[in-house]
């Protein structure tokens, strides 16, 4: 093949999650198909069995759901999913009674003005952070839902991401990428990976004879690793040092009764060694320990998560082995999912990867051979950045914690990540890259949150933001109290949409 | 409120009701309507489109007025133009379903709101004649329940299939008065009329079909009522007398 070959036919190496949201977002974007166009293979040695584990998004999904062209009403329907709003951690700061904080979705207020952090912070902390800059809680603590039924597909009065059932999410992105965007789906065992003169992937051999040539692999082959790893040998990098967890526990619960309340956050519950998720769907409750395996033992973990249930737990255990490939993108092969990468799911960092990873394809796919090294350059420099930032992300949570088992007293030592916010609060120009996963609003939220205490400037800062400060919390406290006068409960709303469906204008 | 009462024969022999909508009846500034309806209110209604609080359905209605229980077809205590929109005609009669067994086909029943102002003694109309029997009164009340029960559903599939073809869209209608106020009206639709001349021949047969061709034809004639409704605005802010 010669660099000034065209880049037309995209492959993409499994089917889980990461390979159908990266065949659906890279079909989507390049519609025309054909022998002049573009055409998006997907090939799967087999359907796996659905996992059934509850897996929460970020926002951005709404937007890959709607490029992709599916409708919000099937989503919500087919996949069981609900709405998040955010991350709620439990008894993360000390374990005591009453110790909790919100991650909301939608930005503290003012955001995009100006930092009212530090007028917050010389004030009496009460309310909460979150809660004195972002009306979103309130609607949290009411388990309402982000918008009404009136309000189109897409949209919400509240930022929004969902919960869904990962298990019924594929099949649905399946059906949705061969019927409307043309995506062709191969079930077939990769026997052999063909390299041509260069190096790169010609073709792969398949078990029925059938070869698949392509111009890009996308190497969606989950842990198998089966074109990043297995054939080109990226190392990986383990981030253990860093995050201890290494185990999970996950189990299904049912709700008590038809009407129980549907959470609008994901709650994350601080335990002696690690922490329990608890998502919940229409139809069930998923919930799971992530622990680290050198400070609690199974028979350990299993007790914790039974006194957290009041109930035995059926649980699946699950391995977690944090890190991620130095490379992502080499040659004509680039690794999404989680062939490119894994960490506990405690900002529900993998969804939202796959989609930027497939976006970031999307946009930087050369049109000719000659550019994949200058794009696999670009991509590569970006994800580095962006997995060493949310691996940064997910310590800071465990560094601001005070509580006293070996597990969070170990995760505290020698880590120096919070100090640089010792006499600033994080804010725009901390962030350097365009489309950083995590932002500003996030570190106030999770740093302030914990109840970290930064050296009072008071010199930096006046009286007329002061005042604004003091009238924009009120704003917020006003709009919050509308807004719970207005909004349904997520069960009433999911009810609705199940009945009726949700308009698209 | 409302106190609900399955009509009888025995027990509401001597009941009066007076036809004339109250105030209560009349105070909102839109009323659902059912495409039937649609010719002859044209003559003096603007019909929009809004979606229903409860479904977020898109439902036509017709629009009475510019703020809350504005209505400005609702003067001296009563409706001041010949033809009432069914939704109002019924009053005070509802349907509600009938308590059916499993398996059963669900019905209705017949049933009076005895709390509604309209129920009077000096009412002009009686539910029976002195042998029982359903009087026209009742009997024409019963048959524009059935109408609007089979209309709403129609509107709906209406609309549904509007929607589908995206041949609705969001409008704001902007008015200003004779004493220069201003109105922004939000939250309705009406038909897309770009969209609407980009349908291919099959879909407008689709359309024609079922009548919707029709509908939507008269539901943009009727757009010609939005001035009418704002000169009855503006007489009643100039304190002219009709």
């Amino acid at each position: 093949m010669s660099p000034a070959d065209p880049i037309r036919r995209l492959v993409v190496v499994g089917g889980g999650t990461a390979g159908w949201i990266t065949a659906g977002v890279l079909a989507a974007r390049f519609p025309m198909r054909g022998p002049n166009g573009v055409s998006v293979t997907l090939i799967e040695s087999r359907t796996q069995p659905p996992i059934g584990v509850g897996e929460g998004t970020w926002p951005t999904i709404r937007s890959t759901l709607k490029q992709i062209g599916v409708s919000e009403t099937d989503f919500l329907r087919e996949c069981d999913a609900s709405f998040k709003q955010g991350s709620k951690f439990v008894g993360w700061v000390d374990g005591s009674s009453g110790d909790s904080y919100y991650h909301p979705f939608t930005l503290p207020v003012d955001y995009i003005e100006r930092n009212l952090a530090p007028y917050w912070l010389e004030g009496p902390r009460n309310p909460s952070f979150a809660s004195g800059l972002c009306f979103q809680t309130r609607l949290c603590d009411h388990s309402l839902a982000p918008k009404q039924i009136t309000t189109p597909e897409f949209a919400g009065l509240a930022n929004y991401a969902y919960h869904l059932d990962a298990g019924k999410f594929v099949p649905f992105l399946q059906k949705h990428c061969i019927d409307k965007l043309g995506v062709t789906h191969v079930l077939d065992e990769i026997v052999e990976v063909v390299l041509d003169g260069a190096g790169a992937v010609s073709e792969l051999r398949t078990k029925s004879g059938t070869p698949l040539p392509g111009d890009l692999f996308i190497d969606c082959s989950g842990f198998a690793a089966l074109l990043i790893g297995k054939h080109l040998g990226v190392p990986f990098i383990s981030c253990k040092d860093s995050l201890f967890i290494d185990k999970a526990l996950a189990v299904q619960v049912p709700y008590p009764t038809e009407d129980t309340p549907i959470a609008s956050v994901t709650l994350s519950t601080a335990r002696s060694a690690g922490w329990i998720w608890d998502i919940g769907l229409t139809t069930r409750r998923g919930v799971g320990y992530v622990y680290s395996s050198a400070y609690a033992s199974e028979e350990t973990a299993v007790a914790e998560l039974r006194s957290y249930l009041g109930a035995e737990p059926a649980f699946r255990a699950i391995n977690i082995n944090s890190g991620y490939r130095r490379e992502f993108w080499v040659g004509n092969c680039v690794a999404v999912g989680l062939s490119a990468g894994f960490l506990e799911p405690l900002e529900a960092s993998a969804i939202v990867m796959i989609e930027l990873s497939a976006k970031a394809i999307a946009e930087l796919l050369p049109g000719l051979r000659s550019g994949l090294p200058q794009a696999a350059r670009t991509f590569n420099e970006v994800f580095q950045h962006r997995w060493r930032r949310i691996v940064e992300f997910l310590k800071l949570h465990y560094v601001l914690s005070r509580r006293s088992e070996p597990f969070w007293v170990d995760n505290r030592q020698g880590s120096t990540i919070a100090e640089c916010w010792r006499q600033h609060s994080p804010w725009h120009e901390d962030f350097t890259q365009r489309e950083e996963v995590f932002s500003a609003a996030s570190f106030q939220y999770v740093l302030y949150g914990m109840g970290f205490e930064p050296e009072p400037t008071p010199w930096l800062l006046n009286d007329a933001d002061r005042t604004r400060a003091r009238e924009k919390m009120a704003e917020v406290a006003r709009h919050g109290e509308s807004l719970r006068a207005t909004l349904p409960t997520n069960r009433d709303l999911l009810a609705r949409i199940r009945k009726y469906g949700l308009q698209k204008i | 409120m409302t106190n609900l009462t399955i009509v009888n024969s025995q027990v509401h022999l001597d009941l009066r009701v007076s036809p004339q909508p109250t105030r209560e009846i009349a105070e909102m500034n839109a009323v659902s309507v059912i495409p039937r309806e649609f010719p002859r209110l044209l003559a003096h209604y603007p019909i929009f489109f809004l979606k229903s609080q409860e479904s977020g359905r898109f439902e036509p209605v017709a629009l009475l007025g510019f703020e809350l229980k504005e209505n400005l077809f609702f003067t001296q205590g009563r409706w001041d133009v010949d033809y009432v929109p069914l939704q109002i005609q019924r009053q005070p009669f509802s349907l509600i379903p009938r308590a059916a067994a499993a398996g059963e086909p669900a019905s209705l029943d017949l049933a009076i709101d005895l709390d509604s102002a309209q129920v009077q003694p000096e009412g002009t109309e009686r539910l029976f004649s002195a042998d029982g029997k359903a009087t026209k009164y009742l009997e024409d009340r019963a048959s524009i329940l059935q109408a609007l029960v089979s209309g709403s559903t129609e509107a709906y599939a209406f609309t549904s299939r509007l929607a589908e073809l995206g041949l609705l869209e969001t409008v704001q209608i902007k008015v200003e008065f004779v004493d220069r106020s201003e109105k922004t009206l939000q939250g309705l639709y009406w038909i897309a009329t770009a969209a609407l001349d980009k349908l291919t021949a099959a879909q407008l047969m689709g359309l024609r079909d079922r009548k919707y061709l029709e509908w939507l034809y008269f539901q943009m004639a009727s757009l010609a009522q939005v001035s009418q409704l704002v000169a009855r605005k503006n007489r009643l802010i100039s304190g002219v007398a009709r």
